[in-house]
């Protein structure tokens, strides 16, 4: 009761308070021209293109949504960005070879694979400040945390496991075996359930988080599929999942993991952003070099937007 | 009290797997030189075996051995040999090993192919699937000479630059075909006991040859034919060390078996 009280002022003032109007601004990371994409998403037009560093993959918004942060691998570094402004605010030393991150919704916090050291890094962005470093299997990749913020889950490509690191400890609590080279990852809206995809294993699977056992997983019936970004609607029914060199979206049935439907996007499409309203999927097409815009009430492709040289992954301010 | 004790000992069982206490140790058994490529791959392997199994409770040794010494044991989980191919047959074809897994890393003779043991699996690519990677190239370009490899050290698709990195990093030299191919039979072996929970020989054959969706880390499909041959892409290198293209040739149809012999005709 007191909690529940808690969390309703605490919503309240964070619904008036703490968020900035949004910019609706979508931002993409080109991994081969070192920049950033803006496109306007309401109009769909490209609005500026911005030199933020060596080869931008990973990229995602502090939790009031005011800064970008990108990952840059060659630098070792998160570079920051003003949403509003789009001036580069800095950069961060991330370990080395960052390529994914997720941030904490309740601490800011940001947790990062470094691929070839076999670690997960937490970096404070206030302070800049490297929290911990957790050692994880081969090949970290995929980053996401709770949306409680209690558990961040990384997957190691090369020992086909997710991770599961306690937040308030930094230590793993669990070590999940997933099919081959596992990537994506998402979460429900209260963190009971994970979702895990595997690129190899060309696998979608579930991990209950209260057992940490995967509770249902099934192949993907897409040609040529190789299964990376997961992205759940608002309403947790439907889950949208890239398939790379697949170039298309396959559309689950989130509880049963029946596949609905597949829409044809661009070439090895990658990164994968959903408005909060769940109308509109996006998706980073890195060989066509083009952002597919993607109407979820009909599931069809209405517009592919050019933008630089192999597109990676997305943020939407909105 | 049985309610009790049974409860007792499922909180025993959640403990125990939870604290990865009853850890599975696999021993393989290595025949051939403990100096150069393959070794190195099989090294590498094998300490990746154990980065995995650090988190399962699975633990992963080697143990080189002679083909006389070899023929003495018993119990034997997996053998890998780094040898020519009368040394490979003689394994295989060792009665104590029928149901054990043999790794051919080294020799691509036909013959070990066509002869179809249900034990032999051959890591490395056969002579005839070298041969019609080349000629898929030679179909397509006339002037440019090419070489085929298994693995290059500038091969970075299919995260094959991770492997390349991390080989590089431990052992001070490049990745080649013989290290990549020492690399693989423990790494196999690793992701088969972690999905299967057992060391038991000849289930684990059994799914080395059926079940297994390995990551070879150049690309998807890396499964076994019947003949016992790893299906995998090969790499043609031109006259100045670099990576040409990958067979199967774009447009060439059949996919990895058009490469080499799929099935045993007997």
């Amino acid at each position: 009761m007191k909690l529940s009280r808690w969390l309703v002022a605490s919503l309240a003032l964070i619904s008036t308070g703490v968020w900035a109007e949004p910019t609706y601004r979508l931002f993409v990371t080109n991994e081969k021209s070192d920049s950033v994409t803006v496109i306007d998403s309401r109009t769909g037009e490209v609005e500026t293109t911005l030199e933020v560093g060596e080869r931008p993959r990973g990229i995602g918004l502090s939790p009031d949504q005011k800064t970008l942060y990108v990952a840059l691998s060659e630098e070792n570094a998160i570079g920051m960005v003003d949403v509003a402004t789009l001036e580069l605010l800095g950069k961060l030393e991330a370990g080395d070879d960052p390529e994914t991150f997720d941030v904490d919704p309740v601490t800011g916090n940001i947790y990062l694979s470094n691929e070839d050291d076999a670690e997960a890094s937490v970096l404070n962005p206030a302070t800049g400040e490297i929290l911990a470093v957790v050692k994880v299997g081969l090949e970290p990749e995929g980053v996401a945390v709770s949306p409680n913020g209690k558990y961040a889950l990384v997957t190691s490509e090369s020992t086909n496991m997710v991770h599961v690191i306690d937040t308030a400890t930094y230590k793993l609590v669990a070590n999940v075996l997933v099919a081959a080279r596992p990537r994506g990852l998402a979460f429900n809206a209260d963190g009971s359930i994970a979702y895990v995809s595997s690129e190899i294993g060309n696998e979608l699977a579930m991990m209950d988080m209260n057992t940490f056992k995967i509770t249902k997983k099934v192949s993907v019936d897409v040609p040529k599929s190789k299964p990376m970004a997961i992205k759940l609607s608002p309403d947790e029914k439907t889950l949208y999942l890239t398939t790379g060199r697949g170039a298309a979206v396959a559309v689950f049935d989130a509880a049963t993991l029946d596949l609905q439907s597949t829409i044809a996007v661009g070439k090895r499409v990658w990164g994968a952003e959903l408005s909060r309203d769940g109308s509109t999927l996006y998706t980073a097409n890195g060989v066509s070099d083009s952002v597919s815009v993607v109407d979820t009430a009909t599931n069809k492709e209405l517009k592919q937007i050019n933008v630089g040289s192999k597109p990676w992954g997305l943020a939407l301010d909105d | 009290m049985s309610k009790l004790k049974s409860l007792g000992i499922a909180l025993l069982m959640l403990f125990s797997q939870w604290a990865n206490a009853q850890v599975i140790d696999v021993t393989m058994h290595y025949v051939g030189p403990t100096e150069g490529s393959a070794w190195l791959g099989v090294q590498q392997g094998v300490n990746e075996a154990n980065l995995q199994g650090q988190f399962l409770g699975q633990a992963y040794s080697i143990k080189p051995v002679t083909v006389d010494e070899l023929a003495t044991m018993s119990d034997i989980t997996a053998v890998l040999v780094a040898g020519d191919a009368a040394t490979v047959f003689q394994v295989a074809e060792m009665p104590a090993l029928a149901d054990v897994a043999v790794f051919n890393i080294t020799a691509t003779d036909d013959a070990l192919r066509q002869a179809c043991l249900p034990n032999l699996l051959n890591v490395t690519a056969s002579e005839q699937m070298r041969k019609n990677a080349l000629a898929q190239w030679d179909s397509k370009n006339k002037d440019q000479k090419v070489s085929v490899q298994g693995w290059h050290e500038k091969f970075k698709k299919f995260a094959a630059s991770q492997l390349n990195n991390r080989f590089k990093e431990a052992h001070g030299v490049i990745m080649d075909d013989d290290s990549w191919a020492g690399w693989v039979p423990p790494k196999m072996i690793a992701d088969t006991v972690a999905r299967t929970q057992s060391a038991d020989a000849d289930s684990m054959l059994a799914y080395l040859k059926n079940e297994l969706a390995f990551d070879s880390q150049k690309g998807a499909g890396a499964t076994f034919r019947e003949t016992g041959q790893l299906r995998q892409l090969l790499l043609l290198i031109d006259e100045e060390n670099k990576i040409a293209a990958e067979a199967p040739l774009r447009g060439v149809k059949g996919g990895l078996d058009s490469l080499g012999n799929v099935s045993c005709n007997k």
